[in-house]
């Protein structure tokens, strides 16, 4: 008896907190969805298009972001574009969602420390040669480094990073969420250092983001030191970073999300 | 809120459930004073190790106060890595709680509610050699509440005493992914200890 009775408990504990985790799905009329394969990988990547509601009317070219891990946080970004474009009175961007086509932990991360990791190069090429061409050929979109954001979390955060410092003309913006910065003894810190003369004095905006509960020995330190140079280097920045209170890897994710696009809509 | 009223429902349904199926209690059973000192592990994959104590009161049969305070060396096994190293990671958490305590013949169960807060102390440095070395250090208090379930062994004045603590701060759920609660399922304690019979 005692068993079953601790075992409904549970049960509807488990089921208050499942019912918290409520998904606003995104207009279906404004998104398009398309599949790409890549002939460099030999993935196909589905994708699917966030549209502003004036995107037939208005005429104009619209900014881009660019999101990895899409398959999770599309409805979440392009939800909250749409209404901090509203808030702001500023035009709204096209959300580019890109999902799952191999292992993230290949696609985001940039050098091979085991079967399953590595491939943050070819996946680098795959998105400035495959996808943002294809992109820009369809839609009316700016096509300038300054419009395109990339938009990351964890190993998508260290592919931002990664991104950033080897082809720094690709994207103007970043938000990088609780990026694995500490992943191959900081090897993204290390290409930072690397290319740092030829980064530093272009214009760009980047956002940090991480949970202040992140205290699994490796994710802390790294992100303040890559904060600390990015701010002591790199003069023509927007930086900004935020530590969501007592939250941890994943349970920091959205808030930091919404705060990122938040300043990306503030100070792009 | 409407969640939360639930929550508080269905403790109040199962308080009232349990304690209304005891009938016939054994007196040796019955403390109204204890203290259970305990070590424990939190879910995390058992990287954190836990000192605690609990002191339960039941002023009657059923109604059952109660104090937990736990220190907690955190991610113990994970000290240096990547050239990272944890200077020092910890914290400690202390509750207070109300519930009900009901019986069976070698055993008694208590469920709390439990509030209190917690405080957390950790510092990281990067040391890599290629990289200018830089420490962050993050302190700082925060609201503790849940769930908690003791289960007391033994009818002599020392017993075994098992407990499990369903943090349930931060409230509610940021996010739309079930791993999104990732800091409150790794933070559930599991402890085990010898408690004391005072009264």
């Amino acid at each position: 008896m005692t068993v079953i009775l601790g075992i409904i408990v549970m049960a509807l504990v488990l089921s208050v907190l499942l019912s918290s985790c409520e998904e606003e799905i995104f207009n279906p009329a404004l998104t398009r969805t398309f599949t790409i394969e890549s002939p460099s990988i030999g993935v196909t990547y589905p994708i699917q298009v966030a549209l502003p509601e004036n995107y037939n009317t208005s005429g104009e070219k619209f900014s881009t972001i660019y999101v990895l891990d899409g398959d999770q946080d599309f409805d979440l970004v392009a939800n909250t574009c749409k209404s901090l474009s509203d808030r702001y009175g500023a035009p709204n961007v096209i959300v580019v969602s890109i999902g799952y086509g191999r292992d993230r932990s290949i696609d985001y991360t940039p050098t091979k420390t085991g079967s399953s990791t590595g491939g943050a190069p070819e996946f680098l090429e795959f998105i400035t040669s495959e996808l943002i061409p294809k992109i820009e050929q369809d839609y009316n979109v700016e096509t300038t480094r300054e419009s395109r954001t990339i938009l990351g979390h964890s190993y998508g955060g260290l592919f931002g990073a990664y991104a950033f410092a080897v082809n720094n003309s690709v994207f103007g913006n970043y938000i990088m969420l609780s990026p694995s910065l500490w992943f191959d003894d900081e090897v993204s810190m290390i290409l930072e250092k690397q290319n740092r003369v030829d980064n530093k004095d272009v214009s760009q905006l980047v956002f940090m983001g991480i949970g202040e509960a992140e205290n699994t020995g490796k994710m802390q330190a790294p992100f303040e030191a890559y904060y600390q140079i990015l701010h002591d280097n790199y003069s023509d920045m927007s930086l900004s970073k935020n530590r969501e209170d007592d939250l941890s890897h994943m349970g920091s994710k959205d808030p930091n999300i919404v705060k990122g696009l938040n300043y990306y809509f503030q100070n792009r | 809120m409407k969640s939360l009223t639930y929550l508080f429902l269905a403790c109040a349904l199962f308080v009232c459930t349990t304690a209304s199926t005891q009938s016939r209690i054994p007196t040796a059973v019955v403390r109204q004073l204890t203290i259970e000192p305990g070590v424990g592990i939190h879910t995390n994959f058992g990287t954190d190790f836990l000192l605690t104590n609990l002191v339960q009161w039941n002023p009657t049969k059923r109604f059952s106060l109660a104090s937990h305070t736990s220190f907690n060396l955190n991610n113990i096994y994970q000290r240096d890595v990547n050239y990272v190293k944890t200077n020092y990671n910890y914290s400690i958490n202390q509750k207070f709680g109300a519930g009900t305590t009901f019986y069976s013949k070698k055993s008694s169960h208590t469920a709390l509610l439990m509030i209190g807060f917690k405080y957390t102390a950790f510092k990281e440095t990067l040391h890599n050699p290629d990289l200018d070395p830089v420490s962050v250090t993050i302190n700082g208090f925060s609201p503790d509440y849940g769930l908690m379930y003791s289960y007391k062994k033994g009818l002599k004045k020392c017993f075994f005493t098992f407990r499990t603590y369903i943090p349930l701060y931060p409230w509610p759920v940021k996010g739309s992914n079930i791993d999104y609660i990732d800091g409150n399922r790794d933070s559930i304690a599991v402890e085990l200890g010898i408690g004391l019979k005072i009264k």
